[in-house]
């Protein structure tokens, strides 16, 4: 939404939200590496090392994939979702500390390029309990690579928000693969019950929370408009949408949103421009409607980013009658100014 | 088989490698070429980008080349 690109757009919420991302990693590590000291010491540095970057990797991994679902099922963790992008990047470099290491212990030392060893080095493809477990990571980590190295905003206008978020949406596909990397790895070295039942009880919580919200996600397509005479739809009583909020309907197949706000109402569509985020889940906040998912504003009369932002969204033509609220399904174009209707 | 799976990291690498040398020209005016706001952001928002470059290089070089004809 900047008018200019920065390396990274801090601001105090942020600094906060890193500097607690940054204790709770340190914490991890020292807990980690001292309980792995304490109950075995002959554990040499570098498999500390890979062990302690790894799991922390996978624990920031569960983190990163549940706050999506926790932040449709409650807004008290939309901020961790606003947030998400630099833990999704400390993930991100926690896995390569990871990976890097293991490449380097296990695959640099010979006079073979340590990714073509580390993918040709053990040729059981066939063999499920002697497959190469480390290529699967090592594609997760490409995958993650990809997400991390594109998590700014340049590349999101560029690559498209459709794009930018289907390449983001690999991150299950990564998730996949580290979880059977995981697997096969723990039942060919040392098999840890205790491992594999955290790992277990990780994919689901994540799968629940996934079906959960989806199940809400259908609750808001069920509430659909009703026809009546004249081409204008019912969508709701005007006491049912809450003050500087909104309620989503489905209207002609696409979601759009109501909002009451100074006594007035105004639609517009419920699909931000940034990242598709429910604009209908957010509030007004100084006069725009805010998503919830990464604060990007928008006019309620005229579906317009303030100036001098450039993001527009369909708009829709509304009437009251009896506190009743009609709306005209067609969307009007992006940015279209319609007169926000009194109650 | 085996002849698949050993072609694999030598074309993970070629690709890497090409991303590489992208992601210098990127830096020094492909990012410039295709969004306009890059010259007005500071030198290390390039630098920020060049990973990305180097991992997508195929797309940028084709969003380029498409500026460039236009």
């Amino acid at each position: 939404m900047g008018v200019n690109y920065q390396t990274v757009l801090w601001n105090k919420n942020k600094k906060v939200y890193d500097k607690w991302i940054g204790i709770g990693i340190l914490v991890y590590l020292i807990c980690f590496i001292g309980i792995t000291v304490a109950t075995n010491p002959a554990t040499s540095i570098e498999t500390l090392i890979i062990r302690a970057f790894g799991t922390l990797a996978i624990a920031l991994l569960h983190i990163v994939l549940v706050i999506g679902p926790l932040a449709r099922l409650n807004t008290n963790f939309l901020p961790l979702l606003y947030n998400r992008r630099h833990l999704g990047v400390s993930m991100f470099l926690a896995a390569l500390v990871h990976g890097g290491f293991s490449i380097f212990q296990f695959h640099s030392l010979g006079n073979v390029n340590p990714i073509y060893a580390l993918v040709t080095s053990n040729m059981d493809y066939d063999s499920l309990t002697h497959f190469p477990f480390q290529v699967l990571g090592f594609f997760a980590l490409i995958i993650l690579f990809l997400m991390a190295s594109t998590s700014h905003d340049f590349w999101l206008k560029n690559l498209s928000p459709k794009t930018w978020k289907r390449l983001h949406m690999l991150v299950y596909f990564a998730y996949a693969l580290i979880i059977m990397h995981v697997f096969l790895g723990a039942f060919q070295q040392q098999p840890s019950f205790a491992s594999i039942g955290i790992l277990i009880f990780g994919f689901i919580i994540i799968a629940s929370l996934h079906l959960i919200a989806a199940f809400k996600e259908t609750r808001i397509d069920a509430t659909v408009t009703q026809d009546t005479e004249d081409g204008w739809e019912y969508v709701c009583d005007v006491n049912d949408i809450p003050e500087d909020r909104a309620k989503i309907f489905i209207v002609e197949k696409e979601r759009v949103a109501v909002f009451k706000y100074n006594n007035q109402l105004s639609a517009i569509s419920n699909v931000c421009k940034h990242q598709g985020g429910p604009l209908g889940e957010g509030k007004i906040v100084d006069g725009c409607v805010t998503c919830p998912w990464h604060g990007y504003q928008y006019l309620p009369h005229n579906g317009q980013s303030p100036p001098p932002f450039t993001e527009k969204v369909a708009t829709y033509e509304l009437r009251i009658q009896n506190k009743k609220v009609y709306i005209l399904p067609t969307p009007l174009p992006e940015g279209t100014e319609v007169t926000p209707i009194l109650i | 088989m085996e002849t698949l799976i050993k072609i694999i990291p030598v074309l993970i690498l070629i690709y890497f490698g090409i991303g590489v040398l992208f992601g210098i020209y990127f830096f020094a005016k492909g990012a410039a070429k295709i969004d306009s706001l890059i010259s007005e952001s500071k030198w290390t928002v390039r630098l920020f980008l060049v990973p990305g470059a180097i991992g997508l290089w195929p797309i940028l070089l084709i969003k380029i080349l498409k500026t460039s004809k236009s």
